[in-house]
């Protein structure tokens, strides 16, 4: 049944650019916001050089890593290092509820885009700058990506194993953390707007947000001075606890025994009844202290199984076990099916493309994800002389400056 | 922000921090622990590592601006009192097995028969339904489950997670951005709705859109030591220095080429490569070593290049040149750098909160953001077990002293 979308009322300028504030927008737009995105070919979005590509062909309009983080979104390229530019993305401010953006500090108030400047357009307007390390402070120009946020922020040094260097999480990884954060203070000063009147500046680092996953290694040096370091993919807590080899290349089961049940459970699947009483392993604190000998014996076991064969037999016996999956598998995954987790949509150049669907569900306004993310200035007409009401005349005249590019 | 309202958190250790992440925005949340206290009391670290359910770390990461009250949900007295709490509560948080709540008589249908305008979120590991719904989970399984498990690590060993536990957290979060959505919703329609997150999925971020190569036909990401390798390409971003690592985005193209130009600029003033190497086409290098126009093994000798320059540097040189010249470097900072970082004091961001019970103040990370309007503050230190009962109990559900006493003693507080 047709729904209003919770967020049919939200209007957002969105200047974000690579990962981190695109995915923020893009589920504002996944529930209804109208995401105005500002572009420029001049400046091009770093997201669109990044990978996956369609048929693994770079190119500007085949970025499936653009396309999932702006999917739902419109258009527009306009080249702010020109006066008329400004003029547009101004009459866009007050257009909008919010503004977000994503340049190292110093960008927008270069261009009198600053918070400053937009209030005076716009007075209850909120506005959402974030960025590496936030907008002050000795780093605040420090300018890159969230691999290198993620360096800075401990993520690496407690990623890998302690007789290697650290491997660190996969790619840019607190443009993963900090997005959630970034969509939760939107919401937070909507709400506080709605009911005061009042807009606000948000000034997010996204350092300073990632940090809050790590707040018991935090804790741990702030109360007892210990800074913590990577250990593999033991558990303080539980043992067995790894990623064992399963049958096959690079195939691997992951198991993480957290009860007595589950313990005496796996000790069956194995068919090692012997086990079962073994002192080494009698106890968690036992199987803490045997951990490496653990580990050999259900490896040996795990590497006669395939993984998604083993991962059935643990979890019919109710032991926390998955395959390891690669994209390949997660495509086929029949949970991920059953959430609708990729979806297609029709795309003008490449007939189609899939994305990601909603991360979560709402039961009576679930999200609606229809329209791929724009080609560059793909809706310069519609939020020109729609959203806007410039007429032809004066779109004509603007493109002709070279400005909408 | 969220002061008008109350939620009413009985998450267990998978989804508390939504309800931190709602208290930190104003809202008055009153987490409801089994008596005793709650299991993720458990968790360790503790403090001066004695265990002990007011001594967790992890619980105390997971509670700061909450009310802390017991009940037994298990029992029928208990289950009345948790109505009578519906009743006045905006958000409800839950992060048990599908079904689990229901069973009590406390899933979302039933409570939104008393609360039609209750926001009742739903932690899971996978969801509420699908053929994974009732999987035995943890961190490192919802991590394999969802893609970024595999990306990361050695090549040459097992994949490997963060040694913090992350994937609730993820779906936490993500639950914290839903039910604002919701929120949002119901001030125009008035009416509540069940909101279902599913860690797998919002751990699946993680793998920065590799989870669609596949659909696209695009080669899979694979997982190699500080770095990824996309087909032959193996791309590193970690590099030894002379005290530890440092992060470079050692990479190409029009956007992060002019920063790689810049390194092998300084890297030639200081005599370590020559002209020719100074001066490779950055932005279309990559271009180049995909159409075999340079051979991969030049690609190799760059790397090495780069790391035998950066060996002879410590990680704050490397920073500050990167700041002074415009470098994608960053230092691969432990905990203890990370908590003595000037660039964290200058912006205040530690935040102490005095415990009492220990007669100290502890330092917490500080706001996610900075608020220009409302400023998040930290109102509450993790609450004991039970500390807030005769607040909740007394003094706004109307229970005399003794009627709270027969609750304690029937074991329902």
């Amino acid at each position: 049944m047709a729904h209003d979308l919770p967020l049919v009322d939200v209007k957002i300028l969105d200047f974000t650019w690579v990962m981190a504030g695109p995915a923020a927008t893009r589920v504002l737009a996944d529930y209804g916001a109208t995401v105005v995105r500002i572009e420029s070919t001049q400046r091009l979005d770093t997201g669109r050089t990044i990978g996956p590509f369609h048929d693994g062909q770079p190119g500007v309009e085949h970025s499936g890593f653009c396309q999932n983080l702006n999917a739902g979104k419109l258009g527009l390229t306009l080249d702010l290092s020109q006066e008329t530019g400004r003029e547009v993305a101004r009459d866009l401010v007050r257009w909008a509820d919010v503004v977000t953006e994503s340049f190292s500090p110093k960008a927008m108030r270069a261009w009198g885009l600053d918070y400053t400047a937009l209030r005076q357009v716009q007075p209850d307007i909120i506005m959402l700058s974030t960025c590496l390390m936030g907008q002050s402070g000795p780093l605040a120009q420090f300018a890159g990506f969230g691999n290198l946020a993620a360096a800075i922020s401990g993520f690496f040094s407690l990623t890998g194993w302690p007789d290697r260097p650290p491997a660190g999480p996969f790619g840019a990884y607190t443009d993963y953390v900090a997005p959630r954060f970034t969509t939760v203070a939107i919401l937070a000063a909507l709400e506080y707007r709605r009911r005061t009147g009042q807009g606000q500046y948000i000034d997010q680092s996204q350092a300073e947000s990632a940090l809050h996953f790590l707040t018991p290694a935090l804790l741990d040096y702030t109360v007892h001075g210990r800074s913590q370091e990577r250990v593999g993919n033991a558990d303080a807590h539980l043992a067995p606890h790894g990623v064992y080899p399963a049958a096959g290349q690079d195939r691997w089961l992951a198991i993480a025994v957290c009860t007595e049940a589950q313990w005496q459970a796996l000790c069956e699947v194995m068919q090692r009844p012997d086990l079962s009483h073994d002192a080494r392993f009698g106890t968690r604190a036992a199987r803490l202290t045997h951990r490496t000998a653990l580990d050999t014996i259900v490896a040996a076991w795990s590497q006669e199984h395939n993984a998604p064969e083993a991962e059935a037999l643990l979890q019919a016996r109710g032991i926390p076990a998955s395959a390891v999956h690669n994209s390949q598998e997660l495509y086929g995954d029949p949970q991920l099916t059953h959430r609708r987790h990729f979806v297609q949509l029709p795309d003008s150049l490449h007939g189609t493309t899939t994305v990601e669907g909603s991360r979560f569900k709402l039961s009576r306004t679930p999200a609606r994800i229809e329209r791929a993310g724009p080609t560059l200035g793909r809706d310069n007409q519609y939020i020109l002389g729609t959203i806007l009401g410039y007429s032809p005349e004066r779109i004509a005249a603007l493109a002709d400056t070279g400005v909408l590019q | 922000m969220l002061s008008p309202y109350r939620v009413l958190d009985l998450t267990t250790e998978r989804g508390m921090f939504c309800g931190q992440l709602l208290g930190d925005l104003g809202a008055d949340v009153i987490t409801i622990e089994p008596p005793g206290g709650s299991p993720a009391r458990r968790f360790g670290p503790f403090y001066r590592d004695v265990p002990h359910p007011e001594r967790s770390l992890f619980w105390w990461a997971l509670n700061r601006n909450k009310r802390s009250i017991t009940l037994d949900i298990t029992s029928s007295d208990g289950q009345a009192i948790l109505r009578r709490l519906v009743a006045d509560a905006h958000f409800l948080i839950e992060s048990d097995t599908p079904g689990a709540l229901a069973a009590y008589g406390l899933g979302y249908d039933d409570l939104a028969a008393l609360n039609p305008a209750l926001v009742y979120v739903s932690i899971t590991p996978f969801g509420q339904d699908g053929p994974k719904a009732h999987y035995a989970d943890s961190d490192l399984i919802i991590l394999a489950a969802s893609g970024p498990l595999v990306l990361t690590g050695d090549d040459d060993r097992p994949p490997v997670r963060v040694s913090v536990p992350q994937a609730y957290l993820h779906a936490s979060a993500e639950a914290a951005v839903a039910a604002l959505i919701a929120h949002h919703e119901r001030q125009h329609s008035g009416r509540g709705q069940h909101v279902d997150v599913s860690a797998q999925q919002a751990v699946a971020q993680a793998t920065q859109s590799g989870i669609l190569a596949t659909p696209l036909h695009a080669e899979e990401f694979q997982r190699l030591s500080g770095g990824v390798r996309v087909g032959e390409l193996r791309i590193r971003l970690v590099w030894a220095a002379q005290d530890g690592y440092v992060g470079i985005l050692y990479f190409f193209g029009a956007a992060i080429g002019p920063f790689t130009r810049r390194l092998m600029e300084w890297i030639y003033e200081e005599g370590f490569c020559d002209e020719v190497t100074r001066d490779k086409h950055w932005l279309a290098y990559i271009e180049l070593l995909v159409t075999g126009q340079e051979p991969l093994t030049e690609y190799e000798r760059l790397k090495l290049v780069v790391e035998a320059f950066t060996k002879t540097k410590t990680k704050a040189e490397l920073f500050r040149a990167a700041l002074e010249r415009g470098l994608l470097i960053a230092p691969v900072t432990t905990i203890a750098e990370v908590v003595e970082s000037p660039q964290l004091a200058a912006r205040d961001y530690w935040q102490r909160l005095e415990h009492p019970e220990l007669g100290q103040a502890l330092r917490y990370p500080g706001a996610f953001a900075q608020f220009s309007a409302t400023p998040i503050t930290y109102r509450r230190r993790p609450p004991t077990v039970g500390e807030h009962n005769r607040e909740l109990y007394i003094g706004e559900l109307g229970f005399t002293a003794p009627q709270l006493a027969a609750l304690q003693s029937k074991g329902i507080v």
